[in-house]
């Protein structure tokens, strides 16, 4: 996530043109290893193992690594050395700038400096971005005091979006609201002892991104077969939520809503605005009361 | 070879569990958007395995399941849900359903459950 968030600074900034940054993340894709493939080649794991992991990440909300030590096929120990061998996703990122000749190190460094004072992160905070995690990424977007399950359904909501729709999306700064207007949304609440509401809303086509990832079709238009597609989605992260607060709360899946019409969600509403395939869509939540339309 | 009657609300759901069928060399016989009209389709069509959405607008799969089982004590149902919805799961076992599947679907174990049946 953060090429994304700071390639993106570095265009805003002029000190890179688009075609460069697409040039350095298709240098990063070439070298950019995946887990599995290094166990397999580490001969850690074999690829029967590696490809049920890869099955087991589509229905679980879990890492790759964390699925293959709980399998036992892999040891703590031994996935820190294999992520330690895939390498840091910001490392790579700033080497293939540099291997590019776009951009000196130094250069980078001085852009780094002032992305972190126009967006007043702190030292940690640039810590928590440098180190790819979106669970240590996402909250520095997000408004304070959310509370803790509000921020857990959203983290799990953008893990959701990074294994099944696209795992180079990125964030921009979220806001709290009680008033939003919508065009095209797909929606699902949680009822029972905390209610619950998340949507995906998209001007114009930009929520095809997310409704021909999951479906694996192509939609030309936003109509109510694209949004079923979205509405899917959502309910399977619902779903995974639903299970881990199970034991705290007694809640019910609803029925999924979708429109293509536009509309006015209200509410105490967490809006997240996220970069899906080039496209921008809002992550829209509320806890403790449902979202009203 | 097992002739298979789908009850989602969801035609992307749909679309993605006949294509695994079908693939697979299962016949997908009828598909139905709510539980009613999944009650009226198996009852037409006497499939060999149903699958069933548990939520579901109109009649949701629970009460659909039990339907199914008045008309037909001997019914293999598959209930589908995403997870995180433990406690219609034990309702639907009480009410007799076969097996279950989450979403999203994984193929293998979807072919292991109707081979069991």
């Amino acid at each position: 996530m953060i090429s994304r968030l700071f390639g993106s600074y570095l265009v805003k900034e002029g000190k890179l043109t688009e075609a460069q940054l697409e040039t350095v993340y298709e240098t990063m894709r070439k070298v950019r290893v995946k887990l599995g493939l290094i166990a397999v080649s580490e001969k850690l794991m074999t690829t029967e193992q590696s490809d049920e992991i890869n099955r087991l990440q589509a229905i679980m909300d879990k890492r790759f690594g964390d699925l293959a030590v709980e399998k036992g096929y892999l040891t703590a120990d031994q996935v820190t050395r294999l992520l330690g061998l895939q390498g840091n996703q910001y490392l790579s990122f700033v080497q293939a700038i540099v291997d590019n000749d776009f951009l000196s190190m130094d250069e980078i460094n001085k852009s780094l400096a002032d992305y972190q004072n126009d967006n007043g992160f702190t030292a940690t905070d640039m810590e928590d971005l440098k180190s790819g995690e979106s669970d240590r990424i996402v909250p520095l977007f997000l408004p304070q005091n959310i509370v803790e399950y509000q921020l857990e359904h959203i983290l799990m909501s953008i893990r959701g979006f990074i294994r099944l729709i696209d795992s180079d999306i990125y964030v921009e700064k979220g806001y709290i609201s009680d008033y939003e207007e919508v065009q095209s949304f797909a929606m699902q609440s949680l009822d029972g002892d905390n209610k619950a509401t998340m949507a995906i809303a998209g001007e114009g086509k930009n929520i095809l991104a997310v409704a021909d990832a999951f479906a694996g079709e192509t939609f030309e238009i936003a109509d109510e077969d694209a949004l079923d597609a979205v509405a899917e989605f959502i309910n399977c992260v619902n779903g995974m939520f639903a299970t881990k607060i199970n034991n705290a709360f007694d809640i019910d899946l609803v029925p999924p809503e979708y429109s293509p019409d536009g509309c006015k969600f209200t509410g105490k509403l967490i809006v997240l605005p996220v970069h899906v395939k080039g496209s921008v869509i809002k992550l829209i939540s509320s806890f403790g009361e449902f979202i009203n339309k | 070879m097992a002739r298979i009657l789908i009850v989602d609300d969801s035609r992307t759901s749909r679309k993605i569990l006949r294509g695994l069928l079908e693939e697979s060399g299962h016949e997908v016989i009828a598909e139905a958007e709510n539980g009613e009209e999944g009650v009226k389709k198996y009852i037409e069509c006497k499939p060999d395995v149903t699958t069933l959405d548990i939520t579901m607008p109109v009649m949701d799969g629970l009460e659909a399941l039990t339907k199914i089982r008045e008309y037909d004590g001997n019914a293999k149902v598959i209930m589908v849900t995403a997870a995180g919805q433990q406690n219609k799961m034990v309702e639907a076992i009480k009410n007799g359903a076969s097996e279950f599947v989450t979403k999203p679907f994984e193929k293998d174990n979807i072919l292991k459950i109707i081979e069991k049946m």
